[in-house]
């Protein structure tokens, strides 16, 4: 019961709290509060030194313990960096929008928490629908035209998607018609114990319909139009957010169907499915990389292609899965980090368009610093993480049934990393004619050195790669039934 | 006796892809809510209990009265114009929704030889999705969006009541609780884009491109 | 099988002789509840009296055509109203297929008066013509699909023994009725140029589609219009009621009381249709049309797939 308060009742609580308490301050320090338990339970839930037990419709396995913990990581440090963030002037405007900022953040840390606790299909759907909910305001901060339309067609998307969604959940209430699972609740576990002797027919609808509802908020092409509005028009807070957890909570519906898919003959049919999701993915990244001409847009860009690689992991399975679903560690991580830069040179440039924005390392050194080395982080340079991962994830691709796959993903790669490296250093070198910024005269924010502790996170990980992650993600393949 | 109200139902989507008013679809709206809160009524007629009427009771407040009141008021607060300005025909449209409801009947029956489901309730409410989507595709205002989603919505709602899947209460109520959030947020979306994007269809959301 | 036939003579009888009732009845309704007075009940007949006493002038460039068409339509409509049953007496004419007979029996007396309408060459008459034809093709599926859903479920192909079969044990039977017969109303509207799709009463030779065929008929050819207009004004209104027959136990007095509290109820609706709506702007019509086809289909769809 204790943890069921500190995941989810708790932010509930905190999001009511700063709906009555409109003091910013005293917000902020609730909220961070509440991170930091969050972060420290499921921290210890996931070292096991906590034995969790959920109630009603909740539950904790190795997949869930790692993406609650992938989910409080992220949502840590974000809510920490939100209280200098707020204190950057907006229009009069958008000051409204911080009255509910911290309310919606808690908001968010419920539905996420509860969307990933969850044991029953039913309350994932509740939770997934939640999360859209909170994060839709959140993307009108600005409360500027483009932020209005972005939350609009986000809102409205991803409402649709989720229906969709709720369909295949229906179609897998008929998979189960005739079998033992008939008339029994959808709890997924009872699925998977007995998922051979589900409707193929049936199963294999839900998983399309699933599928696709849900890659509107994983972002996966081709229905990633919605998310890549809104990314590229939140605040870079939330942004990060969206990028470094909601997809990963919508991913992990993705996942407990192919879990229930895994053992039955409709698996081969999920893979192709997912390896299609995946490529398709890279090669929308890859070819709007070439004309993308504003930066936010870019790094939304840039989640999609990474999403997209871990979705082609987790179809090909086995090393490849191992690797996906270090991929989701290390991508949140960076995308953390990617944003927050973004954000900094936001701020200063007051615009998103990469030709308003010239000789960012010398006007802002600290920044333009940060931001080249997450370029690197994300384009899978040693020593960060991603490189580790996405090795991982070539080498199960190498050795899987078709390694032409490797050869189109690698060529879609070098693309994307040649075209956000053009963009990212014609920011920071290239000179432009509205240089009357002044050089070098930027302070270090509490912002940087969170960045800074991030990129040093990331790097430690990856480099120590601890025992505990690689137990905990040999279980989760143990779960999915893979031999490595 | 859920085979009639789900005639019914797909009557009332042939209503909806004749009519031009925005008011005819709102009208609809309530229609259809007041049809599947008897659906789910029904079973509790012979077995009454305080406890499984919650349910029905709270769909009917929400889709009969809370959401179209919640509409009509958006469209009389932002002056929105009664017609619905469609992108196509509305011979076509409903040529086109005459053509996948026997589509989707066909279908639907021939896949119920191979699972027991109800074909009726089955077939109307997958109907509703695809007319909900078809309706989102080809209507240029947003808030005859907003009905189209809500058609999607109940077409779900029916669609689950024929496949005989029982969730449990808190998780139905749940549902209602999201879906009648969503829509006033987009009601309140609405309300800002008709002030700073000064119009109430698709057009006026062209900003975001690449 | 005299008395059979007899029963058909009076059921004939009684249509051609009560279908001008019938319209006074709707008009008589109709001003009653927009709040006048209103014709006498028995003006059809006093009109169709003035229309006999005169004489027939028929323009210089018509061709025969003109002059056969009047007859030809009065004979094809009383033909087919010789096919449908009163009470439950067997009509004159009934037969395995007679369905499509009764419909194309209606669609020739059509045929001949567009046929007629083009022959003088007015431009008017020309377009009411091709209006005419336009809404005739919508409008024959709702035919097809109404009562030939019917058909199809009772397996019979005569309209007696189609009305006969309708049994109401079965509750989304009754569904099913009530649905057909809400096609049928929006057909029996359609062909007989009522209010939503036609306005019988306008003075605007644009805004006409059926009147405006017969503008230049004058004496007993315009009698001959008419009169076949009340008729088939009649046998829809037939058509119509007849799905309530079975709502009796199949006696001949309570199957003629349900024909006239049927007919008069039905009456009261067209009124209070023609009351409240407006027309359709012309290029509305052919989706309310195509409305009732959806409703006939809808039926047909949900009678083949619950079997």
């Amino acid at each position: 019961m204790f943890e069921f308060f500190i995941f989810i009742l708790l932010p509930l609580i905190s999001s009511i709290f700063c709906y009555y308490i409109r003091n910013l301050r005293v917000q902020y320090s609730v909220s961070l509060g509440v991170s930091i338990l969050h972060l420290v339970l499921s921290l210890s839930v996931f070292l096991g030194y906590y034995h969790a037990d959920l109630p009603f419709f909740f539950s904790v396995d190795s997949l869930s313990k790692f993406f609650l913990l992938i989910l409080s990581n992220v949502y840590f440090w974000v809510v920490l960096v939100s209280f200098s963030y707020l204190k950057r002037p907006v229009t009069s405007k958008a000051q409204e929008g911080k009255k509910y900022y911290f309310l919606l953040l808690n908001f968010y840390l419920t539905a996420n928490s509860a969307a990933m606790l969850s044991n029953h299909f039913g309350m994932y759907w509740v939770a997934a629908e939640a999360t859209t909910l909170s994060v839709a305001p959140l993307i009108f901060y600005y409360r500027n035209e483009e932020a209005l339309e972005a939350m609009w067609k986000y809102l409205f998307l991803v409402s649709v998607g989720i229906a969709f969604a709720f369909i295949g959940i229906l179609f897998l209430t008929l998979s189960a018609k005739g079998s033992l699972l008939e008339g029994k609740q959808l709890f997924f576990w009872e699925f998977i114990k007995n998922a051979k002797e589900l409707n193929p027919i049936w199963l294999k609808a839900s998983f399309i319909f699933i599928f696709a509802g849900l890659s509107t908020k994983i972002g996966i092409a081709p229905m990633h139009s919605g998310d890549i509005d809104a990314t590229s028009n939140a605040p870079s807070p939330v942004a990060a957010l969206m990028s470094g957890s909601l997809r990963l909570t919508s991913l992990i519906g993705v996942l407990r169907i192919l879990q229930i898919i895994r053992p039955t003959s409709s698996y081969e049919f999920a893979k192709i499915i997912l390896i299609i999701g995946g490529l398709l993915s890279l090669f929308v990244a890859f070819v709007f990389m070439f004309k993308v001409n504003n930066y936010k847009r870019m790094l939304a860009y840039s989640s999609v292609e990474h999403l997209g690689l871990i979705t082609l992991g987790i179809g090909v399975g086995g090393l490849a899965f191992v690797g996906a679903m270090y991929h989701a560690i290390y991508n949140s991580i960076t995308k953390v980090v990617l944003f927050l830069t973004a954000g900094n040179i936001h701020s200063r440039y007051k615009s998103r368009e990469v030709s308003n924005v010239t000789s960012a390392l010398r006007t802002m050194p600290i920044t333009g610093w940060l931001f080249l080395l997450s370029f690197f982080a994300i384009s899978g340079i040693p020593p960060f993480g991603i490189f580790f991962s996405e090795i991982k994830i070539f080498e199960g691709l190498l050795f899987s049934d078709k390694p032409v796959i490797l050869f189109a993903s690698m060529f879609f790669l070098l693309f994307i990393f040649i075209n956000m490296g053009k963009i990212i250093f014609t920011m920071l070198y290239k000179k432009g004619e509205n240089d009357q910024l002044e050089a070098g005269t930027e302070r270090f924010e509490f912002i940087h050195l969170s960045v800074i502790l991030l990129l040093i996170l990331l790097t430690v990980i990856a480099v120590i790669s601890p025992d505990v992650i690689y137990q905990n993600i040999i279980n989760v393949t143990k779960d999915f039934g893979m031999n490595l | 006796m859920e085979n009639v109200l789900s005639i019914l139902f797909c009557l009332s989507l042939f209503y909806v892809s004749i009519s031009s008013r925005v008011k005819g679809y709102v009208t609809v709206l309530q229609l259809q809510g007041l049809l599947l809160s008897v659906i789910i009524v029904i079973p509790f007629i012979y077995d009454f209990s305080i406890f499984g009427i919650i349910l029905p009771v709270t769909l009917l407040v929400v889709k009969v009265f809370l959401i179209p009141k919640y509409i009509k008021k958006i469209i009389l607060d932002l002056d929105i114009k009664r017609m619905i300005e469609p992108t196509i025909q509305q011979f076509t449209f409903l040529l086109l929704v005459i053509v996948s409801m026997v589509v989707i009947f066909v279908v639907s029956n021939i896949l119920s030889q191979r699972t027991e489901l109800n074909v009726i309730p089955f077939a109307s409410g997958f109907s509703a999705i695809v007319i909900g989507i078809y309706i989102i595709m080809f209507r240029k205002k947003l808030i005859v969006h907003v009905a189209g989603f809500l058609i999607l919505e109940n077409g779900i709602f029916l669609f689950g009541t024929a496949v005989a899947s029982e969730l449990p209460m808190m998780i139905e109520l749940g549902i209602l609780l999201d879906v009648f959030v969503v829509v006033f947020l987009m009601g309140i979306a609405l309300n800002n884009i008709s002030s700073t994007l000064k119009g109430f269809d698709v057009t006026a959301l062209g900003r975001l491109k690449d | 099988m005299e008395i059979e036939i007899l029963q058909g003579i009076i059921s004939l009888l009684i249509i051609l002789g009560f279908s001008p009732l019938f319209a006074g009845l709707i008009n008589k309704l109709k001003a009653v509840l927009t709040g006048r007075i209103g014709a006498p009940v028995w003006q059809p007949y006093y009109d169709l009296k003035r229309l006999f006493k005169k004489e027939t002038i028929n323009a210089t460039v018509s061709s025969f055509v003109s002059r056969i068409s009047p007859v030809i339509n009065f004979v094809t409509v009383a033909v087919a109203a010789t096919m449908l049953p009163i009470g439950f007496w067997k009509p004159l004419i009934s037969f395995n297929g007679d369905i499509i007979l009764f419909a194309y029996i209606l669609g020739l007396a059509r045929f001949i008066q567009i046929l007629a309408a083009m022959d003088i060459g007015s431009s008017f008459e020309g377009m009411g013509a091709a209006r005419e034809a336009t809404f005739a093709l919508f409008a024959e599926p709702i035919f097809f699909f109404t009562l030939g859903s019917v058909a199809f479920i009772s397996g019979l192909s005569s309209i007696y023994d189609i009305y006969y079969s309708i049994q109401l044990n079965n509750i989304s039977y009754i569904v099913f009725i009530v649905i057909c017969s809400i096609s049928a109303f929006l057909l029996a509207v359609t062909e007989c140029s009522r209010m939503p799709v036609d306005d019988p009463n306008t003075h605007l030779e644009l805004t006409m589609i059926h009147e405006v065929m017969i503008l230049d008929n004058s004496g007993i050819d315009l009698f001959l219009y008419q009169y076949s207009g009340y008729i088939k004004l009649f046998i829809y209104a037939i058509l119509e009621i007849s799905f309530f027959y079975p709502f009796s136990a199949q006696s001949y007095l309570v199957g003629v009381m349900i024909f006239v509290i049927g007919s008069f109820i039905l009456a009261l609706t067209l009124a209070t249709v023609e009351t409240i709506t407006s027309r359709f702007k012309m290029k509305n019509i052919p989706q309310y049309l195509l409305f009732a086809t959806a409703i006939g289909i809808l039926n047909l769809l949900i009678y083949t797939f619950t079997k």
